[in-house]
């Protein structure tokens, strides 16, 4: 009894301490006026946070899988759609509480993940990246031609999880939760050992490290928290159809995560935000919003990596590696 | 302060480690290894010697697991390992550094050194005295430990190659088979690889290295193996193989200094 | 089931033919430069995309009503203008960014995400289809198919001769070869790698293009069908061994049969997951295909 009392005091002087530093404040501010937003009344605005929250876990959980374990995945929303549609199939079908439906969507997404995982061991970058994509095209040609789940319609009229507001506080939760504790995970000794995969699987190799166990590990753990975000989705919009499933999903994972900084996880959040507070500006002009976007990001990709992607985000790395004194 | 660490012997065939016998590996038209025989005894340091091209680094490739002969075998301590994958390798106790040099760039130097003892045989061995601990001591043993919240990238490059050992020895190994530890060094960083190398040989690890150029293994290597073309061509202390005719052949025929 | 073989064998080499169109170029890309293309689809897409819409504007001019006249026309501006933007990407995108391997697959599939909003944006989200050039069906082995297949099938033995040819024989062929197997010691040697990685581009948006313009008439186009292609492309070089010529022609014939089999002897839905499980099983067994040299790097 004694040790958990000695632990609880030291973890809340800590707190304090993180609190009263400049970025520990500016943290707690954006999340004190990210809790008051349904407060505002203004319901539309809640409605853009929910969207903005839920792919911020997707992001973060992509920046998992890329940033800390190496694994550059272009088929994120595989996960994302299986648990969505999953979620969406227990609850509307089986009557499920949606807490436990997302429940289950997660461990189908995990399973997935594995299933997915398994066979692009041996890819490694763009090979990884097309074979992942291949996987997410191939489930998006099945719903999409197949009758199983509704076929092109989906699945639809699912039932609220609460008012908006009720709404928003959930998945705000969801949010803060999962980022901590992704961030956890990769703080932990599991996380270095994935940050040595990323940096030279060889070497990790050559130090014991079973890199396939690992490899797997990362893609099972990357997979949940996507499939957390996919059921989340899928409640949020009252409907699932094939289009979950869509490479547009994958990017929009990869593009909040690099926007944010890859390797931060809490990154994920700025990326998440940023982008789906544009997307809704660009709104208006519908059709030519995404060719805008699509545009935008194609010019921000080319020149921002001029020649090498890599050197600017190893900066990014370095620099929060070093100011966390790893 | 805790030791390098403490050894256990395997027991196994009377004295020998390490078993090599009629390993062939070939690449396409080019034989790399060419039915290759030697044995290597527990406690021994064992240099080998040859050219460039002469197939050193492919051997170490298929004794430590990296590639997979054609033919023959490997047995350390009486255990087949012929096609193990090397993470299973290194965790029944043989460890390798690499030619050029490799790190795990964005971790810190102590991290680099954590993940090895983080393997299973480093759990085993360090999991008491804790992985932070043991990393921090082998750190300190290779001369980094005050470097040890700093990435890799600063190091020079005698420095680096300290850590590539501290990274093998995270893994508690009996056998560590170091390749060309000496290439690229300046004098006082060779001898301080040198300074390790003894200090881990009185501790009892089984050293074999690689090495073209003579002069270093001399002094530091009572036995020597020749290979020439992926064939081993001469054996024994180094005075007597540095002064054997094939070797010598070997060398000058290929416009290669000795020493 | 004496009907069955016939069937197969013609579907087959329709489907084989269109594979290998597909592939062929998407291969040849990464053969020469390790350059994975996710705008690979994206070239089917825009190339029908055009050849559509100049259909359109040029009937809608009175007295130009001559179909294959039209369709002609169309072909050639759609081809022109996915070979200039084969070259585009190369010169604007691929090229400044191919030291970053994912940089040149992260721009590719903005690339293609570029197209599928842009063909919506003049366009419309809408499926519509090409009326196809050659009319009719065709009578083959007792099966009557549509005669635009043939001419599917003829071009691309015609192109895929053609270009094979090139590259064995011609100079820029040899080049092209030489910077496949060692593009450092290709530009010690003298030999523009810049140039000769651009013309493989050109090639394979040629290829792919030929491919939409022979294929998509009788046949429906959307913004999304990109992909499509795309994963096609991809599961049949994996299967016949990235940057391998004669791999990619050969795993898609035997891809087509496959598929057609799988059709006939399963159902039609189940042979689309046909490429999913030649990808998980070469993945699994031997990811380097068929007749592939290059490891997976």
């Amino acid at each position: 009894m004694m040790k958990l009392q000695f632990d609880w005091r030291s973890r809340l002087s800590r707190f304090r301490v993180w609190a009263l530093s400049f970025r520990g404040g500016i943290t707690l501010l954006c999340l004190v006026g990210l809790l008051l937003v349904p407060l505002t009344g203004r319901e539309y605005l809640a409605r853009i946070v929910i969207t903005a929250m839920i792919l911020t876990i997707f992001a973060a959980s992509w920046d998992l899988l890329a940033g800390f374990a190496g694994q550059v995945s272009f088929g994120h929303a595989a996960f994302f759609g299986i648990s969505g549609y999953v979620t969406a199939a227990f609850v509307k079908f089986v009557g499920a509480p949606w807490f436990l439906a997302i429940f289950i969507g997660t461990g189908w997404a995990v399973v997935f993940s594995l299933l997915i995982g398994i066979p692009c061991l041996r890819l490694k970058g763009p090979y990884l990246a097309l074979g992942t994509l291949a996987f997410a095209l191939i489930l998006y040609n099945l719903f999409l031609t197949g009758t199983w789940l509704g076929g092109t319609e989906g699945i639809s009229a699912l039932p609220n999880i609460g008012s908006v507001f009720v709404e928003f506080y959930i998945m705000a939760a969801f949010m803060v939760a999962s980022l901590i504790i992704m961030r956890a995970i990769v703080d932990s000794r599991l996380g270095t050992i994935l940050k040595a995969i990323r940096d030279d699987e060889v070497g990790a190799d050559a130090a014991g490290i079973n890199t396939t166990v690992y490899k797997l590990v990362a893609f099972m753990v990357s997979g949940l928290f996507a499939g957390i975000s996919g059921g989340l989705f899928v409640l949020d919009i009252t409907a699932v159809n094939p289009a979950v499933y869509q490479p547009l999903y994958s990017f929009y994972a990869i593009i909040m995560a690099s926007i944010g900084g890859i390797a931060t996880i809490y990154g994920s959040i700025v990326g998440s935000f940023l982008f789906t507070l544009l997307s809704e500006f660009l709104r208006p002009l519908a059709a030519a919003s995404l060719l805008i976007f699509a545009t935008l990001l194609i010019l921000i990709i080319r020149f921002s990596e001029e020649g090498v992607m890599n050197p600017f985000l190893e900066h990014v790395r370095d620099l929060w590696d070093k100011i966390r004194g790893r | 302060m805790y030791g390098i660490y403490g050894i256990r012997y395997e027991e196994g065939k009377m004295g020998l480690i390490l078993e090599v016998k009629n390993l062939t590996k070939k690449f396409g038209g080019l034989t790399a290894v060419n039915d290759v025989n030697f044995e290597v005894h527990r406690g021994e340091i064992l240099g080998l010697i040859g050219p460039n091209g002469a197939g050193k680094t492919t051997l170490f490739q298929l004794i430590s697991g990296f590639e997979k002969p054609n033919s023959g075998s490997v047995r350390f301590n009486g255990v087949d390992i012929t096609g193990k994958r090397p993470c299973q390798i290194v965790n029944l106790g043989l460890a390798r550094t690499f030619q050029l040099v490799r790190s795990f760039r964005f971790l810190s130097l102590l991290d680099n050194i954590s993940v090895a003892c983080l393997s299973p045989r480093g759990r085993e061995a360090f999991g008491e005295v804790g992985i932070d601990a043991a990393a921090s001591s082998i750190l300190a043993s290779v001369g980094l430990v005050d470097k040890a919240r700093l990435p890799p990238v600063i190091l020079p490059h005698g420095d680096l190659r300290k850590l590539e050992i501290g990274k093998a020895l995270g893994t508690n190994p009996e056998f560590l088979l170091l390749d060309e530890p000496f290439s690229g060094l300046a004098h006082e960083e060779s001898a301080g690889i040198t300074r390790l190398i003894e200090q881990l040989h009185e501790e009892g690890v089984t050293v074999f290295m690689t090495g073209h150029v003579l002069r270093e293994l001399m002094t530091l290597v009572p036995r020597v193996i020749a290979m020439h073309q992926g064939r081993l061509i001469a054996e024994g202390p180094p005075k007597e193989v540095a002064s054997n005719k094939i070797v010598l052949e070997a060398y000058l025929g290929r416009g290669e200094g000795f020493a | 089931m004496s009907i069955l073989l016939e069937e197969i064998l013609i579907f087959g080499t329709i489907q084989g033919a269109l594979l290998a169109l597909l592939a062929l170029g998407f291969s040849l890309v990464y053969g020469v430069g390790g350059l994975l293309n996710l705008a690979h689809g994206a070239f089917f897409l825009i190339t029908a995309y055009i050849v559509y819409w100049t259909i359109h504007l040029l009937t809608s001019i009175p007295g130009l009503s001559y179909y294959p006249l039209v369709f002609g026309i169309a072909a050639v501006v759609g081809l022109s203008s996915v070979v200039t933007i084969g070259a585009v990407t190369y010169l604007g995108l691929m090229k400044p960014l191919q030291k970053s391997h994912i940089g040149v697959v992260l721009v590719t599939f903005a690339m293609a995400f570029f197209f599928e909003q842009f063909v919506k944006f003049v366009g419309d989200p809408k499926t519509h289809y090409i009326v196809p050039v050659v009319p009719g069906t065709v009578t083959l082995l007792g099966i009557t198919f549509p005669a635009q297949l043939l001419a599917l099938v003829f071009g691309s033995v015609i192109l895929v001769t053609l270009v094979t040819l090139f590259i064995s024989k011609s100079t820029i062929g040899k080049s092209i070869r030489a910077v496949s197997q060692d593009p450092e010691a290709a530009e010690l040697v003298g030999i523009n790698t810049d140039m000769v990685m651009m013309t493989s581009v050109m090639i394979s948006a040629l290829l792919v293009g030929f491919a939409a313009v022979l294929y998509a008439p009788g046949n429906y186009i959307a913004p999304r069908i990109g992909w499509g292609y795309l994963l096609l492309a991809f599961s049949v070089t994996i299967f016949g061994g990235m940057g391998s010529i004669p791999g990619s022609i050969l795993g898609a014939y035997v891809m087509g049969y496959a598929t057609t089999l799988t059709d006939y002897l399963i159902s039609p839905s189940f042979s689309q997951i046909v490429p999913l499980i030649v990808i998980l099983v070469m993945l699994l067994v031997r990811p380097q295909g068929l007749l592939g040299k290059k490891r997976l790097q």
